[in-house]
């Protein structure tokens, strides 16, 4: 039973609970203002885009593989709706549009990866570019900025003068997709192809067409994420999102998913954003520069990766406890996957000790 | 088993620790206030810091904060990102500053931000670049289009004798402002104190160094009785001026333009550019300061004609650009030389 607790109680997602509530209590002691209801009901609202993002990326990961051209997606898919509004198009099918190009997208990036088996980084670093090119095909100049207010409430309007629908979005979209992610038979697939690719084959797995369906999700997403980006800030340009790639794949890994695939909830992810976002805002209040909160947030994603390896290869009993001055546990190696990241961690471990 | 998790358990925490402190004692290396007994809170927000143009506007802005008695807190995002000023203006807005003082990245995306701050009765003054009209109270704008235009051809002129063929460098086809210029350029070119200055070509270097070399290189040999460049970027000119200093045409081919002091003092000394212009960010910020203190005292309205008293530039008058809309302008261009430009660092 005090096992099972502790267990529990030594998740990722607890612990990243833990630092929200520390980083909030820390927030507090910098600036008055941040314990305000207005402000913590606030503070995610300039970060839903990214995470909308994130909830994408984070199916592609888990499935072993990565997706750079989000950001990409989203400015094509933002200013193909914009373009088909000035042109005189009915508001929600210009939205349907703009999703339906984020998703055809995300497709390009799919068939690439899962069909020609083209390696992931490689196939999105080349979208990246080349989507980022087709916005600006598409508009070009300052862009457009006159949308309906009804359109514009969905990422930027508050209920009650309180509560961003934003916020809403957010929290609706996390629990739809956990559930697409923990409770169905596809969400299983993911992990078991990013765990183990051969072997999710050989047993029966589509492999192929769940790592097509990874990259649609992803690219959907950003044509969602996009309309939560030109609701909160009202202005569709062919750099809209530039500059964010960082900070989705920050909530990501930060939310312990882990970069080689195979494990990661969609819990986590969330919590990582509110963590970031509970840091940025207290930092922001307490008018730290905008370079140290660089730093802080980069500081915390490297520990959060040695503290998510570390502790994978100690569960694993792969890394040689003794040298830590922890008694080893007897567990086999299960996967070839986990020893090389047992590897990597032992040889960033100070040897002759 | 417990010991073990204590492990990581103790690690995480100890991270967390340097973090945290990191963040604390490095507060405000770039970031500052400038802290005064009384007097009103104003949120100084750059396109990014860590960039010395922006460096200069944030001192100068400090430097009317001390002249006029308020606070100016200077931060920003550390690249040049619309999305990212917003938390800052939102922020600004909660901690219950008077007025933001904001270069905007894109005029449209910070607009909501600063309609949301004005409801909580901030004012909110644009410098550099524009937010759109809707979403503040003044514009205070680099020199006039006319003037920037005009200066650069005198300034070439001055350097050739008003004699010869010559060439504009500019950034791309596309680019609205230097679009703007050379049209000022060309009509200025048209008088007759430049009746003998031949422009025979506009170039495009992309605001890019290389491709704005490569330009460089192929006026030269396109041209080879060409007596001088104007690059009206920053990009365009360091570079022109890079590739005269290397081929030593830097006597047979003049260079102006618009371009940074720091990037052009060596060149400048080795007689490359001999004269070359931009605005005085010294300036910048502490007029749009005064702008905004002057607004949140009600001195400053925005009506056409309304004329006040800006420290040490003197009386300043409010204009209006198209669309009727409020403008502050910061003056006429600046020029540097060999003898001026060790006072100027941006």
């Amino acid at each position: 039973m005090t096992r099972v607790l502790l267990r529990l109680v030594l998740r990722w997602e607890t612990l990243l609970i833990v630092a929200i509530v520390g980083g909030g209590i820390w927030s507090a002691t910098l600036s008055e203002f941040f314990f305000t209801r207005i402000n913590l009901l606030d503070l995610a609202t300039p970060y839903v885009f990214i995470g909308l993002l994130a909830f994408g990326l984070t199916f592609v990961v888990i499935a072993g593989e990565i997706d750079i051209s989000v950001t990409s997606i989203l400015a094509v898919s933002v200013v193909s709706f914009a373009q088909l509004l000035d042109h005189g198009v009915n508001v929600w099918l210009a939205t349907a549009a703009g999703l339906g190009v984020a998703a055809a997208l995300g497709l390009v990036n799919g068939l690439l990866v899962g069909v020609l088996n083209l390696p992931s980084l490689a196939v999105t670093l080349g979208t990246l570019a080349a989507f980022q090119g087709l916005a600006f095909v598409i508009l070009s100049g300052e862009g457009v900025a006159e949308f309906p207010q009804r359109y514009l409430s969905i990422g930027g309007g508050y209920s009650k003068q309180e509560l961003p629908h934003a916020l809403v979005l957010l929290v609706a979209a996390a629990f739809v997709l956990g559930l697409l992610l923990h409770a169905t038979r596809f969400g299983r697939y993911l992990f078991a192809i990013g765990s183990n690719r051969e072997a999710a084959h050989l047993s029966g797995v589509p492999a192929s067409r769940v790592r097509v369906t990874v990259f649609v999700i992803s690219g959907l997403m950003a044509g969602i994420a996009g309309i939560a980006y030109v609701g909160f800030f009202g202005s569709a340009r062919a750099d809209a999102a530039q500059g964010s790639l960082l900070d989705v794949v920050t909530a990501v890994v930060l939310g312990g998913v882990n970069i080689f695939g195979g494990a990661g909830t969609m819990v986590g992810v969330f919590l990582a954003l509110i963590l970031v976002a509970v840091l940025r805002n207290g930092m922001q209040l307490a008018n730290v520069g905008g370079d140290t909160q660089n730093i802080v947030i980069g500081v915390l994603l490297l520990a959060a990766i040695a503290a998510g390896n570390l502790g994978r290869a100690i569960q694993d009993g792969s890394i040689s406890l003794a040298r830590l001055g922890i008694r080893r546990r007897g567990v086999i190696r299960s996967d070839a996957k986990e020893a090389a990241i047992a590897m990597s961690v032992e040889s960033q471990t100070p040897k002759g000790r | 088993m417990r010991r073990k998790r204590l492990g990581i358990l103790s690690l995480i925490s100890l991270v967390a620790v340097v973090v945290l402190s990191v963040g604390l004692s490095a507060g405000t290396s770039s970031a500052g206030t400038e802290r005064a007994e009384s007097g009103k809170r104003i949120f100084f927000l750059p396109k990014l810091i860590g960039v010395n143009v922006f460096t200069e506007n944030g001192k100068s802005a400090k430097e009317a904060a001390r002249a006029l008695g308020e606070t100016v807190t200077y931060n920003g995002p550390t690249e040049a990102v619309a999305a990212k000023q917003v938390p800052f203006i939102d922020s600004a807005a909660r901690q219950g500053y008077n007025a933001i003082v904001i270069s905007a990245n894109d005029p449209n995306a910070v607009a909501p931000a600063l309609k949301r701050a004005q409801q909580r009765g901030l004012k909110v003054i644009s410098y550099d670049g524009d937010v759109r009209k809707d979403a503040r109270t003044i514009f205070v704008s680099p020199p006039k289009a006319s003037d920037i235009g005009a200066f650069q051809v005198e300034w070439l002129g001055a350097q050739i004798r008003y004699r010869g063929e010559i060439a504009i460098l500019s950034a791309t086809p596309t680019a609205a402002n230097q679009n703007t210029w050379i049209k000022f350029m060309k009509q200025t070119l048209k008088k007759r104190k430049y009746r003998n200055m031949k422009l025979v070509k506009t170039a495009y270097g992309n605001d890019n160094p290389t491709d704005s070399a490569k330009e460089t290189q192929a006026l030269l040999r396109a041209y080879p009785n060409l007596k001088g460049i104007i690059a009206p970027t920053t990009v365009g000119i360091s570079a022109a001026a890079q590739v005269l200093d290397q081929s030593r045409r830097c006597r047979r081919v003049a260079l102006t333009g618009l371009g940074l002091p720091n990037q052009m003092r060596r060149y400048v000394k080795k007689g490359c550019a001999r004269r070359f212009g931009l605005w005085n960010e010294r300036d910048f910020g502490y007029l749009a300061t005064y702008v905004a203190s002057l607004v949140l005292d009600g001195k400053l309205t925005g009506k056409l004609g309304e004329s006040f008293r800006a420290g040490r530039l003197g009386t300043r008058r409010v204009v209006t650009s198209d669309g009727n809309s409020p403008v502050v302008v910061l003056g006429k261009p600046l020029v540097f030389t060999r003898a001026n430009i060790d006072k100027y660092n941006f």
